[in-house]
């Protein structure tokens, strides 16, 4: 329900994604916005194609190599994941921010013992001094790097802008020197006016270039002094704590060696000590197998893998489906991250193995404090889990609001269309298709994409893109029939009937 | 010897049944030597289908729910039970057959060397001191017990000489199947790209079981193939196009389109929609509805999305392990369920409601725990009319306590 002390974790703003093919540019997302909050489940329903899990591929940074980011920002923990290097990401990838893939056995390695898999991301990051001198730096980098990128993206904008204006000034120019209506003269004038424009452009963005980087001056040279101070604060901090602990260490050894050098009898027992000193310091500097193995049986039996001491040195194959996508869920949480993207982690799943995994996910939400967005095209799923929903249709956000406001207040015809096209247990009546296929995402179409297969698309469907109407605090919905001027259009009776139906039951659970 | 004929029961066309299946059992067989390995995909299941009936059989996946599909269009060789098509036998398996002459005759060796035993100590009890008179007895006693024995093996030759009859039948019907008949019973495919050759043009792919069934005039093949394009919603043009060119759920039209080409009366349905996306489901479910009625088809459904099944079936059958658990009309089965399994599948649906799936309990199913067969192991018997529940004695009593249980609460 709608609360105003919801901490926002993660903010979409404006999100612009296209993927290079040979046959041309496809706008796979078109401008998604979305705010993430604290310990909430967004579960994000649409077709396959509508851009779903292009969205959730770029929060991780993990788009592929034809793709790109055209606009928008990915605020989280005040950086904007979209100007993030691929260096820098990985202190978010995994750490910060968690994924579950659709396939669990395409996201395994066959030739790997499990145990070693969900091991390996601890022992690569075993460096318990380095992640406490990153820890120490971050807020400083950030905050430069942030600068740094707002600075050089308004730059290349301009220079960008600069390009563009020559090339359709050269455009304008033969378009006029090839018109045969007007005289050499007024040619002449018509260039000259041209090259006016150009040259105020080229003023004008110059001047924003120069803006910018007297803006960004003082704030960069500040913020990278800070930044290197904060560097040396943290190396010497680091470096004092590793000493200090290194001490201690050697205070002990010596102890010991002296004891042991006054009575050689308890030989054994202060050897034992030795070591476990000496253990005690590795394990303060790094993860070790040994412990990276105990926390791994932990997080396993946490996920609800029996036997994991045994289960441990088995391979993905030995794992049934379900199993296997605990596996991933404990190679996820062995990071113990803040948001948890699930991609589909079901749709390969039988019905009972699903309500499992289901059931897992809920429970770990809860324990763990996670923020979930939970990508999925089946609707029963989302009722399950979703507190949110976003629909998306043709890379775009076609309606958002509380899991109460979709499925039982749906406003959006793509939402209904979704509704009426599933089977209900509890009727046999015939389904309402959605005529058609989605469009194709290199020629998007204009005006609402839903139009072509809505029997409720106007005239100005297929002209203008509806804006986001506001119907509550919690719920909107791009659609022209919400706008004063609309007829009024009713849902189709099969969504309605539906929703009055469940409805009385739960006024009958209430009662 | 007399000219052996395809075997044809009378009596399944006389109640309309198009399809039976009969103690169907699909083994595996993997690994060799140490490492040998039977897989019991499917397990002794029989039902039958009626005439324009849709039949769902559901269960999870590794259930032999997919094998069972494929047993019964003879992708595979049965390994024992008998598939009966329109009255014909068309696929059979000797594996039982075989094996109860293997323990008959066991049996009946046993019992030999049990009456020789006897015999021998009758003997030895009635012996006495007179020579002639120990004679007699001996005499009298083995003629008794050798009528005995002579009897038993009798009893085995009759057996045997049945049993090889009915193989020597059974091998005979799977090697004369009719084509003519095969051809009426056609399947359409999970994944609508694997199952269509992307060397070929849709019209080859639809026109290949008529090339195969000796329609070779090519201009009557493209208009039998134009005609079945249009049936199933797709336009004459495409015709001439490759797989690759369409989307999922026109591919998947396109296998609809290849089984329908042949005029079938049963359409086996592998999975149909699971490859497909959301909104393109209710197409094919509705295209498959609209065929149903218009041609008068019968369709073996198979899925596991249980909402579809029974939104979409007149009967269904849940099968867990290679074994019918439940079978019953939909409407039977989703008021009454009453096998654990059949319970926990239900339970697991999720509704596209949010009060209610927030309310739902998910009952697991453990067949250690659930069951106690160690007195009694279960058989597929019918509580109601037409409501079939695999259960043993004890398990009857309970499950009929519970319908009255529950339609006491409907009421």
């Amino acid at each position: 329900m709608p609360d105003k002390n919801k901490q926002v974790v993660l903010s979409v703003e404006d999100l612009a994604i296209s993927f290079h093919t040979d046959k041309g540019r496809v706008k796979a997302v078109r401008g998604v916005s979305f705010d993430l909050y604290k310990g909430e489940v967004l579960c994000i329903v649409g077709e396959s194609g509508s851009g779903k899990s292009v969205t959730a591929k770029t929060i991780m940074g993990i788009l592929p190599g034809n793709g790109r980011i055209e606009a928008g920002h990915i605020h989280y923990e005040g950086e904007d994941l979209t100007k993030v290097s691929e260096e820098e990401f990985h202190r978010i990838r995994g750490k910060k921010i968690g994924m579950i893939f659709q396939d669990p056995l395409s996201s395994l390695n066959p030739i790997m013992k499990v145990g070693k898999q969900i091991t390996e991301a601890m022992i690569i990051n075993n460096d318990k001094l380095k992640k406490m001198y990153l820890d120490l730096i971050s807020v400083e980098q950030a905050r430069y790097n942030n600068e740094v990128s707002l600075r050089n993206q308004t730059i290349e904008q301009a220079n960008l802008d600069i390009k563009l204006g020559k090339k359709s000034f050269v455009k304008d120019k033969l378009a006029i020197q090839k018109r045969k209506d007007i005289s050499a003269e007024e040619k002449r004038e018509l260039i000259a006016k041209e090259e006016r424009k150009l040259h105020q452009l080229i003023e004008a963005s110059k001047q924003r270039i120069i803006d910018i980087k007297d803006q960004t001056k003082d704030n960069i040279v500040l913020y990278k002094q800070q930044f290197k101070d904060r560097v040396k604060v943290a190396k010497a901090e680091v470096k004092a704590y590793h000493e200090k602990i290194k001490k201690d260490r050697d205070d002990k050894l010596h102890t010991l060696k002296l004891k042991l050098a006054a009575d050689p009898s308890q030989k054994d027992l202060i050897n034992k000590e030795i070591k476990q000193v000496k253990l005690d310091y590795i394990n303060l500097t790094k993860i070790t197998r040994l412990e990276a193995k105990k926390r791994a049986l932990k997080v396993m039996e946490e996920v609800g893998i029996p036997q994991p001491a045994r289960r441990f040195k088995q391979y993905p194959f030995e794992f049934s489906g379900g199993m296997r996508q605990r596996i991933v869920i404990a190679i996820a949480l062995t990071q113990d991250p803040d948001i948890l993207i699930c991609d589909e982690p079901t749709t390969a799943l039988d019905v009972t193995i699903q309500a499992q995994i289901l059931e897992l996910i809920q429970r770990l939400t809860v324990e763990r404090n996670l923020t979930v967005m939970f990508i999925t095209h089946d609707l029963g799923v989302v009722a399950n889990m979703a507190d949110r929903v976003a629909v998306m249709y043709a890379g775009k956000i076609v309606e958002i609001g509380t899991s109460h406001d979709i499925f039982y207040d749906p406003r959006h015809p793509y939402t209904w269309a979704l509704l009426s096209s599933i089977p209900d247990v509890d009727s046999n009546e015939r389904l309402e298709a959605i005529p058609g296929t989605p469009p194709n995402m290199i020629y998007p179409p204009k005006g609402d994409a839903f139009a072509p297969r809505s029997k409720y698309a106007m005239a100005v469907d297929y002209k203008e893109e509806p804006p986001m109407f506001k119907i509550s605090d919690t719920h909107y919905a791009a659609t022209w029939l919400l706008d004063k001027r609309a007829p009024k259009a009713t849902m189709p009776k099969i969504v309605s009937e539906r929703i009055k139906n469940s409805l009385k039951k739960a006024g009958e659970l209430n009662d | 010897m007399t000219k052996r004929e395809v075997t044809f029961r009378q009596d399944l066309v006389d109640k309309d049944i198009i399809l039976s299946v009969r103690h169907l059992k699909q083994f595996f067989k993997t690994g060799i030597g140490a490492n040998k390995f039977i897989t019991k995909a499917v397990h002794d299941i029989s039902f039958d289908i009626k005439k324009g009936e849709v039949f769902g059989l559901v269960g999870e996946s590794g259930c032999g729910k997919t094998t069972t599909g494929r047993s019964l269009i003879r992708l595979y060789d049965v390994t024992s039970g008998s598939v009966y098509f329109k009255g014909y036998r068309i696929n059979g398996g000797t594996r039982w057959n075989e094996k109860e002459i293997k323990w008959k005759t066991i049996k009946a060796k046993r019992e030999i060397a049990d009456l020789k035993k006897i015999m021998q100590e009758e003997i030895n009890s009635n012996r006495s001191e007179r020579q002639e008179v120990n004679d007699e007895v001996i005499a009298k006693i083995t003629e008794s017990y050798n009528a005995k024995i002579k009897a038993v093996e009798d009893n085995l030759a009759k057996l045997v000489a049945e049993q090889k009859e009915i193989i020597a039948q059974i091998k005979y019907d799977t090697r004369h199947v009719d084509k003519k008949i095969m051809s009426k019973m056609q399947m359409i495919f999970q994944d609508p790209s694997d199952s269509l050759d992307p060397r070929m043009t849709v019209e080859d792919i639809i026109q290949e079981g008529l090339v195969i069934q000796g329609f070779r005039n090519r201009a009557e093949n493209s208009k039998k193939v134009v005609e079945v394009l249009e049936k199933v919603g797709l336009i004459a043009d495409y015709a001439s196009r490759y797989p690759h060119e369409f989307s999922g759920g026109q591919r998947q039209r396109i296998g609809i389109a290849r089984a329908l080409v042949m005029n079938p009366e049963l359409l086996i349905c592998d999975e149909p929609i699971s490859a497909l996306d959301v909104s393109i489901r209710a197409q094919v479910i509705n295209l498959l509805n609209d065929l149903k009625d218009e041609l008068g088809l019968t369709i073996l459904f198979i899925a596991h999305d249980l909402s579809v099944v029974k939104y979409f079936c007149d009967k269904i059958a849940v099968m867990y392990f290679g074994e019918i658990v439940e079978m019953a009309s939909s409407e039977e089965l989703f008021k009454h369920p009453l096998h654990p399994y059949t319970k926990s599948l239900l339970s697991a649906i999720p509704k596209p409601d949010p009060i209610s799936e927030k309310n739902r309990k998910r009952i697991t199913y453990n067949p250690v725990k659930d069951h106690d067969y160690s007195e009694q192991t279960p058989v597929l018997r019918e509580i109601r009319p037409d409501h079939f529940v695999l259960a043993n004695d004890k398990e009857i009593v309970k499950y009929e306590a519970e319908i009255k249980l529950l339609d006491k609460e409907s009421k």
